[in-house]
């Protein structure tokens, strides 16, 4: 699949175009606000002709389609969402932003004025609750009902036009949302008392009306802000490359050039306290990067000459020099973008089904209202509006249809900020139900950086020779193993045709004879049938778990390596097993090797020496015994073990982890990411369900005593207006980490103040 | 009682000036980053204005 970039005018994004004509376009939508808002964008781009799939997230307004670039067009998909009321928008940088913006100030303005609305019209109607009926004059009576009409109809035609547009968008397409009875009950409320207003007698409920518009856009003020929150993971991301660069003339001065403008085998310059702005390679000495932003990790890295940028990461050492090795659009970054795109456009399987719900609920209560304004017309006239009325005020069904994708995204958006991508709306909840974790120990428990500790030598081999073979045969190798060997490659020493085995080691020829370098196994499989047996022999004297390297002839040399256990790796196991998660390492790796790693991390089951056929069959094994699965590996060799996976997480760095087809992409190299990530999972899947069941507990208790006529309307509209901020407030706190208030106290209590001028 | 003939009004005008006043600030983007300007006492001002260059030869 080639990834590229082209920007249609109306500003969608086509996200990538593969080599058979099939295009995956994501954009975002305005004006999106429940299921049914979903459903009919679905509609109006599936009934395109050349549309493989569409999905819409309410929770990230996104909508991503898949379609064949040879039979439709892009403008006409994005036509087809304006045709259904809707605007798309361009997804990354400035424009997003101003939508962003705009949305925000408008909501600001919206809640402004109905608050302020709201105070003066309850002061102006606190004189007719407080007067007694006989007591008031009728004339000021008349008074401060018209004055409270004056100051809630600005409120209604301005602040509460959300609601109004909402319900609309609803009804034109016969579907419905929580707009449609939220509209209804502020019709009703306000249209009863103008009418009151204007006969001079009766009740007015401007109020309740203008009450109720305030605290509703508050609730979805917050849950907007939860989003756009949630959305700015990617959007930082996109926004960490700067617009310009320094690129070196081959005089060897600089010059300003448009990032878009950079080429790989360019020499760029980056000063210090600037952005790196392509993935590329240091040129010479040494250089202090933050990555941060796109790995998460928050210590800065120290990378030498030859080591690789990334990226999006800060100099902030000194100023250096480096040579790009990919144009922007190559970047990690810019895969890593898109990936995530592709996790938020999904829409999760938990939020659909809590829309589907959402809609059946709505379609209860408006029912119930029904049946309300009947049932208490035949017993009560002058008791059926208020009552109708409170009925569809109290209810709320925001915990489905604002709360449950909310939480997601606030959940997606925390892992983000840890260094764990989505790109699978359905990780988290799977993540939540995570049983067992295993881990490939390579580069996950590890350093990585491998050690050659001793070499032995059997036939008439040097040691150093022995390293310069090993050297020449892994010189090609992404393998961690050829990195250790890389110090003692010799420049007459070279290999040819070489060539790698997955999990076993390479083969390769020097000086015309075929070595191969790996684990015993394969080393013996290589060697004539006649000198096979004793050599076998002899090799079990030798560690068993050693990379041993031999030619046709027999073992010639066998390595002792080590690997460092990285210093955090013990402590995030520890906190997945204080989670009660289950720790297996599952390697490739020797026995032995595996062992030591797993006594010095406390982990009791480790297999080592597994192939990935034999790593596919342990995790089913799991699977059958009812466990769920996470399965952590480098994502490259582990491409069956993460399919089969109940939940995948490739680890790793630069572009190769993007490549990854992994459920979870962990770009932090500490383990711990995935401790804190599976507690964040489980905890918005925990804060999910605390929200259905207080709104399960709020409606099962209110709408009886609304439909029994105990619950004034002002009294409705700040129990739904509660119930459904604290539902959103709730999910934003999925967005949080868990220990930010221990922490600060922690921290401002040592500083006396005398250390504190100090 | 026949205060509240003029306070009222009165009342309403105040409540225009302020929504007027609301509706000017959040137009001049006082609403749109709350915590940046916090933050940004905290940062220094004095990265170089000047050619990015300089600042590599001075290094």
């Amino acid at each position: 699949m080639s990834s590229s970039t082209q920007t249609c005018d109306r500003g969608a994004h086509v996200q990538w175009t593969g080599e058979d004509g099939r295009a995956r376009t994501v954009f975002a939508v305005e004006g999106m606000r429940c299921a049914g808002c979903a459903r009919s964008i679905e509609r109006a781009i599936g009934a395109l002709d050349g549309i493989e799939r569409v999905q819409v997230n309410v929770a990230t307004a996104r909508v991503a389609v898949d379609w064949c670039a040879d039979r439709a067009r892009l403008a006409d998909i994005v036509r087809a969402v304006e045709h259904a009321g809707f605007r798309p928008l361009p997804l990354a940088g400035e424009q997003a932003d101003r939508a962003f913006r705009l949305e925000r100030r408008t909501a600001i303005k919206r809640i402004g004025l109905a608050g302020l609305g709201m105070m003066q019209v309850m002061m102006f109607v606190y004189g007719l609750y407080a007067a007694d009926p006989n007591g008031i004059d009728p004339q000021m009576a008349q008074y401060l009902r018209v004055v409270s009409m004056l100051v809630a109809t600005p409120v209604l035609l301005y602040s509460g036009v959300p609601f109004f547009a909402g319900a609309w968008q609803n009804l034109k397409r016969r579907t419905l949302g929580m707009d449609v009875p939220v509209a209804a009950a502020i019709a009703l409320a306000y249209g009863a008392s103008v009418f009151n207003t204007l006969r001079g007698a009766g009740e007015v409920y401007f109020d309740s009306v203008t009450m109720f518009i305030f605290f509703l856009l508050t609730g979805r003020f917050v849950e907007m802000t939860v989003r756009q929150r949630s959305l700015s993971g990617s959007e930082a991301l996109a926004r960490s490359v700067p617009a310009t660069a320094l690129r070196v003339r081959p005089d060897g001065s600089t010059e300003r050039v448009p990032v878009s403008a950079l080429a790989s085998g360019d020499r760029i310059s980056i000063p210090r306290g600037s952005v790196v702005p392509v993935d590329c390679e240091l040129l010479e000495g040494e250089a202090l990067v933050d990555e941060s932003l796109v790995t998460g990790e928050a210590k800065p890295v120290l990378r030498r000459a030859g080591d690789r940028l990334l990226g999006g990461s800060v100099n902030v050492g000194h100023p250096v020099r480096a040579l790009a090795r990919a144009d922007v659009a190559g970047s990690t970054i810019a895969s890593l973008v898109s990936l995530l795109e592709r996790g938020r456009a999904e829409r999760p399987r938990l939020a659909s089904a809590a829309d589907r719900a959402a809609a059946r609920f709505v379609f209860a209560i408006l029912l119930l209202s029904a049946a309300v304004a009947t049932g208490w017309s035949i017993v009560d006239p002058s008791r059926a509006f208020e009552a109708t009325l409170a009925v569809l005020v109290v209810t709320c069904p925001c915990a489905l249809s604002l709360a449950t994708p909310a939480v997601l995204a606030a959940a997606t958006s925390r892992l983000t900020r840890m260094g764990l991508l989505v790109t699978n709306g359905d990780a988290i909840e799977r993540l939540a139900r995570v049983t067992t974790v295993m881990i490939d120990k390579t580069g996950t428990l590890t350093t990585g950086a491998v050690r050659i500790t001793h070499t032995d030598t059997f036939g008439n081999l040097t040691p150093q020779r022995a390293r310069a073979i090993a050297a020449a045969l892994e010189r090609d190798s992404s393998h961690p193993l050829a990195a250790a060997f890389s110090g003692f490659a010799q420049p007459d020493v070279v290999a040819t045709a070489t060539r790698e085995f997955p999990g076993q080691g390479v083969e390769g020829c020097v000086d015309g004879k075929t070595w191969r370098l790996g684990r015993a196994e394969f080393v013996l499989a290589g060697l004539r049938a006649d000198v096979a047996g004793s050599a076998a022999g002899a090799l079990d004297a030798v560690a068993q778990n050693a990379v041993v390297l031999g030619d046709s002839h027999g073992i010639e040399a066998c390595f002792v390596v080590a690997e460092d256990v990285r210093s955090d790796a013990r402590a995030a196991i520890e906190r997945l097993r204080a989670a009660g998660l289950e720790v297996v390492i599952a390697s490739g790796d020797g026995r032995a090797t595996v062992s030591r790693t797993a006594a010095a991390l406390g982990i009791d089951e480790a297999h080592g020496r597994l192939t990935p056929e034999r790593k596919v069959e342990l995790l089913r094994e799991r699977q059958r015994m009812g466990r769920r699965v996470l399965m952590i590996g480098d994502g490259i060799n582990d491409g069956p073990v993460l399919a089969a996976a109940d939940v995948s997480c490739a680890m790793g760095e630069g572009s190769a982890v993007a490549q990854a087809a992994a459920d979870l992409l962990l770009l932090n190299p500490s383990l711990s990411a995935i401790a804190e990530g599976a507690a964040t999972a489980r905890r918005a899947l925990g804060v999910m369900r605390q929200n259905l069941t207080w709104a399960l507990v709020y409606n099962v208790c209110a709408v009886p005593l609304a439909a029994l006529g105990f619950v004034p309307p002002w009294v409705a509209a700040i129990g739904m207006s509660v119930s459904s901020l604290v539902v959103v407030l709730n999910a934003g706190r999925v967005a949080r980490p868990p220990h930010a208030r221990k922490v600060a106290a922690r921290s401002s209590v040592p500083l006396s103040p005398r250390e504190a001028t100090a | 009682m026949s205060s509240a003939y003029l306070l009222i009004p009165l009342g309403l005008v105040l409540m225009a000036v302020a929504t007027a006043v609301l509706f000017w600030a959040v137009n001049s983007g006082q609403f749109d980053d709350l915590e940046e300007a916090g933050r940004s006492i905290l940062e220094s001002d004095d990265t170089p204005r000047a050619d990015p260059d300089a600042a590599l030869d001075r290094d």
